[in-house]
């Protein structure tokens, strides 16, 4: 139901001796079919693709080539608010500060109404944050993990019918995260929602019916998770591949 | 008493459908339209007959007095002196503003120069709003002043909102906050077309224990142009900071000058600016919602001068 055929970002870059310009390649064509209500974590190294994968989902990054098809429609044309009025939604990894703007407008413009029994109604549904939210500005002065919380919610006051979470558990507490999980299970069964969430988190990536890993803008797997162990073991072996000279040399303590 | 224009004025500056409650005094064209006395709140002119004087009795709570003034009269540039006089352990809300209806080629103005005497431990709201209508090409010009003489552990909050219309403001506040004493002064300014709008702050933190809060928050539309100026000076142990941020959009310009001194070594003075366009993230996040280019901006903006 969403398709990503040959997907390719690319970003101006300049070569560090010559100077020339250059194009780096962050995401590279990345083919991959999201089935309707399937529960989809993303996972993979720092800086290997995922959020700019999940921004040219929703329209936010431009797509360099290739074609997003959503439903039989090919969306690439479409701006960001065209897609998330066809159901797209995504929820920021570090999401926007406003000034002014509280809780309660962003839920009132995700959920197209601002009549106070269904907001309430949302944020019963969504659990994770409590009414005395509503009226908070979603400013500088919001933690880490209540501006998450804030997030999440706004993505499921739309009813979407693809969510796109990006690391939604960065900066919850511990004993948030089993509830989150069971929310987004509970969305996806409830409404047959689409769940894709980008995560480094066991709780997700067990939840998730496929998993796919993001290797330097590829998606080097997709599968269940038992299929993706040895990989994620070898990546979790050592994050300092490149500068590390090997073990002899740099006595390696690990 | 009241025509349909003044109605209409009176509704945007003091949020009025018609004569207030309690005490008043109406201003119009330079002449007196309306007033009225409380028994806790006396309103009378001043000696020189340029101005009122606004006693309120110590101990007063929970009364609000309104002293909007309407202009309507091409070629009339109005100044008036208004004394306000907040006694002891009062708690007020005062509701200023100005609001002027441009019919015609003839510019238009006026200057309010409002000065506080707040005693001790008295609670003060001010709300001033400015605002300019008409369908008139004459320039709309409003010079407002306040100055600011807090007692021991008096507060005041200062709301000072100017949202459309006028084609020049030229503000000055002043205030000297004395021991205890607690200032917070809000000023939200919308500026397009061709409209200019400076505001020079001079804030004294001058008691121990005084603090002051200052908040700006502009929007610089078309080819509008705002200056901020605000020079914070602490001669005691205080608590300060300033807050003041600007979005330009289309072809405005901004200065924006947060000055902080402290010439007591207890003095703890703070400040953030910012001048920019509206933040991407923000647009992004409220697209990523349905909204359209023009809606997420009207949200992001509605937000910030709230
Ligand atoms: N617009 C951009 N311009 C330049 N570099 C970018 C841009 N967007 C992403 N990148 C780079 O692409 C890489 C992948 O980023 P990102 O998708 O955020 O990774 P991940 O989410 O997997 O950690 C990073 O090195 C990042 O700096
Ligand atoms: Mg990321």
């Amino acid at each position: 139901m969403l398709q990503l055929q040959n997907v390719t970002f690319k970003v101006p870059d300049s070569d560090v001796k010559t100077k020339l310009p250059l194009q780096k390649t962050i995401v590279n064509d990345v083919s991959f079919t999201f089935e309707r209500g399937g529960f989809y974590a993303i996972t993979g190294p720092n800086g290997s693709g995922k959020t700019s994968l999940a921004k040219l989902i929703m329209g936010i990054n431009e797509l360099s080539s290739g074609k997003i098809v959503f439903d039989g429609q090919d969306i690439s044309p479409l701006s960001i608010h065209e897609r998330s009025n066809a159901g797209i939604v995504y929820g920021f990894q570090h999401p926007a500060r406003f000034k002014g703007t509280t809780f309660r407008d962003l839920l009132s413009i995700a959920a197209g109404t601002d009549d106070e029994e269904t907001l309430a109604r949302i944020i019963a549904r969504v659990g994770v944050c409590s009414m005395s939210f509503l009226d908070k500005p979603v400013d500088s002065k919001l933690s880490g993990g209540e501006i998450k919380k804030i997030e999440l919610a706004t993505v499921i006051a739309r009813n979407p019918k693809v969510a796109i979470y990006d690391e939604p558990d960065t900066g919850i507490d511990l004993w948030t995260i089993g509830p989150m999980v069971e929310l987004l299970k509970r969305e996806q069964k409830e409404h047959n929602t689409t769940t894709i969430v980008v995560s480094h988190n066991k709780a997700f990536l067990e939840a998730a019916d496929t998993l796919l890993l993001v290797r330097k803008g590829r998606i080097a797997y997709s599968g269940d998770l038992k299929g993706a162990m040895p990989m994620l073991e070898d990546l979790s072996v050592c994050t300092f591949n490149e500068p590390c000279q090997g073990e002899n040399d740099a006595r390696c303590y690990r | 008493m009241l025509d349909a224009t003044d109605k209409l004025v009176l509704k945007e500056v003091a949020g009025l459908e018609d004569i207030p409650k309690g005490a008043y005094n109406i201003r119009k064209n330079g002449k007196l339209l309306g007033r009225e006395v409380s028994a806790n709140i006396n309103i009378e002119s001043n000696e020189k007959g340029d101005g009122i004087i606004i006693d309120i009795k110590p101990g007063t709570k929970n009364e609000s007095v309104h002293i909007p003034v309407i202009l309507s009269q091409a070629g009339l540039h109005d100044v008036v002196y208004n004394t306000f006089i907040v006694g002891e352990n009062a708690d007020v809300t005062i509701i200023a503003g100005c609001g002027i209806h441009c019919g015609g080629k003839e510019s238009e103005g006026h200057s309010g120069i409002h000065e506080f005497k707040i005693k001790a431990g008295a609670k003060v709201k001010y709300v001033e709003k400015h605002i300019a209508l008409g369908k008139g090409t004459g320039r709309r010009i409003l010079n407002p002043t306040t100055k600011v003489f807090m007692e021991k552990n008096s507060q005041i909050e200062m709301e000072l909102t100017q949202l459309g219309g006028v084609d020049e403001a030229r503000r000055v506040n002043d205030a000297v906050v004395g021991e205890g004493a607690t200032l917070i002064i809000t000023e939200r300014v919308m500026t397009d077309g061709d409209q200019i709008a400076d505001s020079k702050n001079e804030i004294e933190l001058a008691g121990t224990g005084s603090k002051a809060n200052i908040v700006a928050r502009s929007v610089i539309k078309g080819n509008s142009s705002q200056d901020f100026f605000v020079n914070l000076t602490a001669k005691a142990k205080c608590y300060g900071h300033i807050e003041c941020d600007a979005i330009i959009m289309d072809n405005g310009i901004n200065q924006t000058v947060p000055a902080l001194r402290a010439l007591h070594p207890d003095a703890e003075l703070t400040h953030e600016a910012s001048i920019g366009k509206i933040a991407n993230d923000q647009l992004m996040k409220l697209m990523s919602l349905g909204l359209d280019y023009d809606a997420a901006v009207n949200r992001i903006i509605q937000g910030f001068l709230r």
